[in-house]
């Protein structure tokens, strides 16, 4: 793109700044930061286009160059237009220098491998010095703006990066005692001093003699790159701005030597003599920057601000009153006495009323009262209170009026309860003047004004603010909250149309308040026709404010109103009320209510939903219904009540899949009984109630299973074992397959898939019943007889662990062994639902294994009771 | 200490965003710290249009005031400085130091330098107090010595170099602008001493100091026993030091006669050097008996170039200088007025100017006066619904005048008449507006012998009254 007009320029800069973003995504987006550059260097546009140029890279340095490399680019290119400046004044030199600066810290460019950066520091060390640094850099008469400037420049870039001027301490120390232009040197000092101290204090290091006056340390660089990379100095919120939020970081603390400490006294002194000189707003940074820097010094003791403290608390500016407070909050008792903070407060209390002074400094100063810095706080310091030494006295002249800002109200209207607070708890003294009696009036004042037909929703709005502030400083003082309640009352009364700043207040205020006014209202709005035009509003109350309580006189008004209620919206409102009702369990006279709604409107929505809360108030047990009614916990609340309403209902007539906060495991095996039943342990990671556990076969191997009940289950709590009986259709190992119906605690049914249980060919053994007492051995012949010819039989080896026989069967086949001749020889006889039978002979056992004859009647048994014998010792 | 972004916003309602920008300026670099120390409560500097609605959303200032919105109408939403949290984009930008001050709202978001949630208490920001002083001083270079639109674009137009020169990265470093465009015309001045940092220059030429006092009265009478009436006086010392040198020592002291009344809640301008402890601690808040300190009182100084406020001061004179009287009753359409006001023996009655203001609220235009008055003349503007009765510029030589008639109102047009809350129904006020010139009501004045120099030449010491 050719060069560009003045007035192109214009029109492009003026399309940037309207909306930054959509000029970016636009067809020029793209070359604007490469043209500008390119133009600075055009001499066809004047100076003053050029400064234009360079404002706006100053602000929008990330839309024009957005990664580093750009940024390096840009710098660079900036660096080279300065230097290519001729040597006549020029008002570009500064934007260039700001703009460089800018381009390298905003592009995250800043570094010790910037080349960029490597030449712009030199430059502005050199330009702060005041060293002559040749022609190009302009007349002499510039040399003194271009001081100050590399001196902002070079704060911003220590701001950025703390610690990396650490080592220059000694050099700016020396330019501030010669001639150098003060501010810019003393803040810059104060700044690289304050930085330096954190640091060190946080890598237990002394100040290694940083502070000593003279030129930059011998050898190389004084950029202290290390210093500034250094642990976790990088910019974190280290810089905390006051004690308490001090202690959570844990500020470090630096001991210095004596010499240090003596070196540091006269570098801070020599700030401090000198800072009368600073614009007000810059003594307060450098205030602020000191007494940062010096809070975390041991040993130092602060009196070299007292000086400045008189000077300080006669004026009014509002930053040097906050640079004052700021050293109270640092230092306490070690700088201000008990007299000085008594004269603090007064001071701070004329300055929040001065009629010279403005409402945002008025405002700002009594929020200083507020959180004021004691010296010994009583009460925990994150909270509002008045301080201890600001006696009602002095607040006098700070009580509220309707004729004040709503802002002025409010804080004014703070500090009264605060007072009120200290009143009751001195309780009554006789005083003639009563802080609650004051509160009480101007309550009564801010509702007259919004109870007035017609007036602006702000001072409605102030009214509400006013009392949810006084309930909230007061909500344990029931001589206030009587008349605030009977007062809210009568507002309603005198104007139903703040119905939505009631319901917002009920919402926001604790019981104290919200108990009663929700009576109060309740009262107010049934004992009302209702007919009138405030029914959308009696409606919206009631809909907030219907419980259990004063039922009749409730359903009465709806039955009258809704005859009134002959749009949608009323309808609707009524229907709310209605639901409110029913969450509430209110049963009978609502079910009358709801049954002639559904005959008498006309309007299909508002019948079909009064027919469907009847419906679901006559089936739904209370919890249930609650939860019905509730919001959706499924989806994000819903513009559309009806929306919101359907996925309530949905969420707790379906039934959710949901996985499964159950667990399910097969007990040890119990050989007793007409048939096989599986011993099961269920745990619960959140309570669920009225589980119902369903299980299929598979294979179909065993007859279909009934399912098993159990009301309540809480994690935690121990549950009796669940007994399943088996039915075998065949004596074979299986798997379960399970499935759990339970109900959450917010009463939602839920259906879960459980991991399939396990029914193992053991599980079903069951012992023959007692053989005739003598005779057993004849017994357990004949069954081994009548085995075959029709069954099976089979001899194998079953290996024997360390423990031997003896142990084996009594852990396995104890309830089965018919003859037992320990430790060598059993006889064992297992009935195998449906009608089956296994016979083991277990004789002449040797170390390792023992010899098994066995015989079935079922030769599937067979492989299976290999297996399982092939398993035991295993097992053992 | 920084600011992320200062505004300029003109208020224009009935227009479809209700204002306009005016001005903007962001800081990146004071931005990238900004992300650091917020950390996960960072919210970005939003442009210029999503912040414009935002504001004014807060500040109550677009046309939508019908329905109750609860990010705004809610109780719980109490603000009870000048600073906000504005709603942008799903996040909230906190802290916005914003106020409205002749349709034009100033604000700027300042630097905090650590996590915003929960938010810090404002007194632990140091860049709030900067950020008010900033927009103090840029509405003070706004405000001074405009008359018009066209100068008020001329000094907007400036805005972007000034700031340039005052705030460059976002950090304050004078809130006196019109030192920082002095400061550019300055510029080839050679320094060779301490030169302070509020003083661009030196003068040159004849040594000169001029002090003028300004007394306000701000008076309320209810005439009621179950609340005071009150009145107090405010005053402002206003100095302009021609002297050469770059930092000439002078002292200035104002006093009083023996019955004046003490000057109270003294506040000085940063260039006095020391202030007595009497001064400092000379308070309305305490209750009034014969030893409180009534001066002389002292402020040695370093003067600015410009003219500067010395001081301001209060005051409780011992009786308001005119007492009034004013009732009205109420009938039907009509309403009958007296009025009855008594200038005090004590106070000099020569006036530059004095008429009083009676204001109807709530009612339609007047369509007939019928009145009677003992002095002066009065003026009837019908359409605006308000009476002016012009006393000029002395009271007879009784001191007392009286005002009495009836007053009969129009339909009542809902459009034009603005509603007010408090003059409802037999609330009414009347309101006098006067000045007396070389006179202070304290007593307080500052004369030749009043100023010392310290410096080379002998000054000419101009002091007035207003």
């Amino acid at each position: 793109m050719g060069p560009l007009s003045r007035e192109t320029w214009a029109q492009r800069l003026g399309a940037f700044r309207a909306s930054p973003s959509a000029f970016m995504a636009g067809p020029e987006g793209e070359d604007l930061g490469r043209d500008l550059l390119s133009e600075l260097r055009s001499e066809k546009l004047s100076e003053q286009t050029k400064v234009s140029l360079l404002a706006l890279s100053l602000e929008y340095p990330a839309q024009l160059w957005p990664d580093a490399t750009a940024a390096e680019a840009a710098a660079t290119s900036l660096l080279d237009t300065l230097v290519l400046l001729p040597p006549r004044p020029s008002a570009l030199r500064r934007p260039l220098l700001l703009a460089a600066t800018t381009a390298l810290v905003a592009g995250d460019a800043l570094g010790p491998t910037s080349e960029a950066s490597r030449r712009l520091l030199p430059l502005l060390l050199g330009l702060a010095s005041g060293r002559d640094l040749g022609r190009g850099f302009g007349p002499a008469s510039e040399q003194r703006p271009l001081q100050a400037t590399a001196c902002e420049c070079l704060r911003e870039l220590e701001s950025c990066k703390p610690g990396l001027l650490g080592g220059c301490l000694g050099l700016l120390r020396g330019l501030l005692g010669q001639e150098g232009p003060v501010q810019p040197l003393s803040l810059l000092l104060a700044l690289a001093l304050r930085n330096t101290l954190v640091i060190r204090a946080r890598a237990r290091a002394g100040l290694q003699g940083l502070l000593m006056a003279g030129d930059t340390p011998s050898g190389g660089d004084p950029w202290n790159w290390a210093l500034a990379e250094e642990g976790d100095a990088r910019l974190q919120p280290q810089a905390p701005s006051w004690p308490a939020a001090e202690e959570e970081c844990g500020l470090a603390v630096l001991e210095p030597t004596p010499e240090e400490a003596r070196e540091l006294r006269a570098a801070v002194a020599q700030l401090l003599d000198t800072s009368y000189l600073l614009t007000p707003v810059a003594q307060a940074q450098l205030l602020w920057l000191l007494g940062w820097a010096l809070r975390g010094l041991r040993g130092q003791t602060p009196v070299l601000f007292k000086p400045q403290l008189v000077r300080l608390l006669g004026t009014a500016q509002l930053t040097l009153l906050h640079a004052v407070l700021a050293l109270k909050a640092a230092f306490g008792e070690a700088l201000f006495t008990a007299q000085d903070e008594a004269l603090l407060l007064r001071r701070l209390t004329v300055a929040a009323q001065h009629p010279a002074l403005p409402l945002p400094a008025h405002l700002f100063h009594l929020h200083c009262l507020l959180s004021f810095p004691e010296n010994w706080p009583l009460g925990p310091t994150a909270e509002e209170a008045t301080p201890l030494l600001l006696g009602p006295r002095l607040c006098r002249g700070l009580l509220p009026s309707l004729l004040h800002d709503p802002m002025a109200l409010l804080a004014r209207l703070h500090l009264l309860c605060l007072l009120c607070v200290e009143d009751e708890e001195k309780e009554e003294k006789g005083q003639d003047w009563s802080p609650r009696h004051y509160l009480e009036e101007l309550l009564a004042g801010l509702r007259q004004r919004a109870a007035l037909d017609g007036g602006p929703r702000a001072s409605a709005t102030l009214c509400f603010q006013a009392s949810h502030l006084v309930v909230q400083c007061l909500a344990t003082q029931p001589t206030v909250l009587t008349p605030l309640t009977h007062g809210l009352a009568r507002l309603y009364r005198a104007r139903p149309v703040l119905a939505p700043h009631f319901v917002d207040l009920l919402d926001r205020v604790g019981p104290e308040l919200g108990e009663p006014l929700r009576v109060a209202l309740r009262q107010e709005v049934v004992s009302g026709p209702g007919r009138d035009e405030a029914l959308r509003w009696h409606l919206q109350i009631l809909a907030e404010v219907a419980d259990g309580n004063a039922q009749s006189a409730t359903l009465g008004f709806l039955g009258a109103a809704a005859a009134h209620c002959t749009d949608w919206g009323l309808q609707q409102a009524l229907l709310r009320v209605c639901r409110a009702l029913l969450r509430a369990g209110v049963g009978g006279g609502l079910a009358d209510l709801l049954q002639a709604l559904a005959r008498q409107w006309e309007d299909p929505d508002g019948r079909d939903h009064a027919r469907l809360y009847y419906v679901l108030l006559a089936h739904l047990a209370g919890p249930k219904l609650g939860v019905a009614l509730g919001p959706s916990p499924a989806a994000p609340a819903l513009a559309s009540s009806l929306v919101a309403e359907n996925q309530g209902f949905a969420a707790v007539l379906m039934v959710q899949e949901a996985p499964a906060p159950i667990r399910l495991s097969v007990g040890p095996h119990r050989a007793a009984g007409p048939g096989p039943v599986l011993q099961l342990h269920v745990e619960v990671l959140e309570p669920a109630y009225s589980l119902e556990l369903r299980f299929r076969v598979e294979g179909q191997v065993y007859a279909p299973l009934g399912a098993v009940h159990v009301p309540c289950l809480c994690p935690g709590r121990p549950c009796r074992p669940l007994l399943l009986p088996l039915q075998p259709r065949r004596p074979a190992p299986t798997r379960l397959d399970v499935r759990a119906l339970y109900t959450t605690p917010t009463g939602l049914t839920c259906h879960a898939h459980l991991p399939p249980l396990p029914v193992n060919f053991a599980d079903l053994f069951l012992p023959f019943p007692q053989a005739p007492e003598g005779d057993k051995l004849g017994f357990f012949e004949e069954l081994w007889d009548s085995c075959l010819p029709k069954g099976a039989e089979s001899r194998l080896w079953c290996p024997l662990g360390p423990q031997g026989l003896e142990a084996l069967v009594s852990r396995h086949l104890e309830p089965f062994v018919v003859v037992a001749q320990p430790p060598t020889s059993y006889h064992v006889a297992i009935r195998l639902p449906p009608d089956s039978r296994l016979l083991l002979r277990l004789e002449a056992a040797q170390e390792d294994g023992v010899p098994v004859a066995l015989r079935t009647d079922d030769w599937a048994v067979l492989p299976l009771a290999g297996d399982y014998l092939r398993g035991l010792s295993a097992a053992v | 200490m920084a600011q992320r972004a200062v505004w300029l916003i003109s208020r224009e309602p009935g227009t479809p965003f209700c204002g306009t920008v005016r001005f903007s300026r962001r800081y990146p670099t004071v931005e990238k710290r900004a992300k650091v120390f917020n950390g996960a409560s960072y919210v970005p500097i939003p442009e210029d249009g999503p912040f414009l609605k935002a504001l004014l959303f807060e500040l109550r200032l677009l046309d939508d005031e019908e329905d109750f919105i609860e990010s705004r109408d809610s109780c719980s939403h109490i603000n009870k400085t000048s600073v906000y949290g504005l709603l942008i984009g799903g996040g909230e930008l906190w802290p916005v130091v914003a106020f409205l001050k002749n349709n034009m709202i100033y604000a700027c978001v300042p630097l905090v330098e650590q996590t915003l949630s929960p938010h810090p208490p404002l007194i632990s920001i140091s860049g709030i107090s900067q950020g008010f002083e900033l927009l103090f001083g840029v509405q003070d270079f706004l405000s001074l010595s405009q008359k018009n639109d066209t100068e008020l674009n001329t000094k907007l137009n400036q805005l972007p170099d000034l700031l340039l020169q005052a705030c460059p990265f976002g950090t304050l470093l004078d809130a006196n602008l019109q030192n920082s465009l002095d400061s550019i015309n300055f510029a080839s001045v050679t320094h060779s001493q301490k030169q302070p940092a509020w003083k661009v220059g030196t003068y040159k030429g004849k040594p000169q100091v001029s002090i003028s006092i300004t007394e306000k009265v701000k008076s309320m009478q209810y005439d009621k026993q179950d609340i005071a009436d009150t009145w107090q006086v405010v005053g402002t010392v206003t100095c302009k030091c021609d002297l050469e040198g770059i930092m000439p020592n002078v002292t200035i002291s104002l006093s009083l006669p023996t019955n004046g009344s003490p000057l109270q809640d003294i506040l000085v301008h940063p260039c006095v050097t020391s202030l007595d402890s009497a001064i400092l601690t000379s308070s309305s808040i305490d209750a009034m008996d014969d030893s409180a300190f009534s001066g002389p009182y002292k402020f040695p100084l370093t003067p600015p170039l410009e003219s500067f406020n010395l001081c301001y001061y209060t005051s409780q004179v011992p009786v308001p200088p005119i007492l009034g009287f004013y009732q009205m009753k109420e009938e039907e359409i009509q309403v009958k007025i007296t009025v009855n006001l008594k200038l005090h023996e004590s106070v000099k009655n020569n006036f530059e100017f004095c008429e009083a203001h009676i204001p109807f609220y709530n009612r339609g235009p007047i369509t007939h006066v019928d009145y009677k008055v003992s002095f002066g003349q009065l003026e009837v503007f019908r359409e605006k619904s308000s009476l002016v009765w012009i006393i000029g510029q002395k009271f007879p030589k009784s001191m007392e005048i009286n005002l009495s008639g009836t007053v009969t109102f129009g339909a009542k047009s809902h459009e034009k008449q603005s509603f007010d809350e408090i003059c409802i129904g037999g609330t009414a006020y009347l309101k006098l507006h006067f000045r007396i010139l070389d006179y202070t009501l304290t007593g307080c004045y500052a004369d030749q012998h009043s100023v010392q120099v310290f410096a080379s030449g002998k000054p000419k010491i101009s002091t007035r009254k207003l």
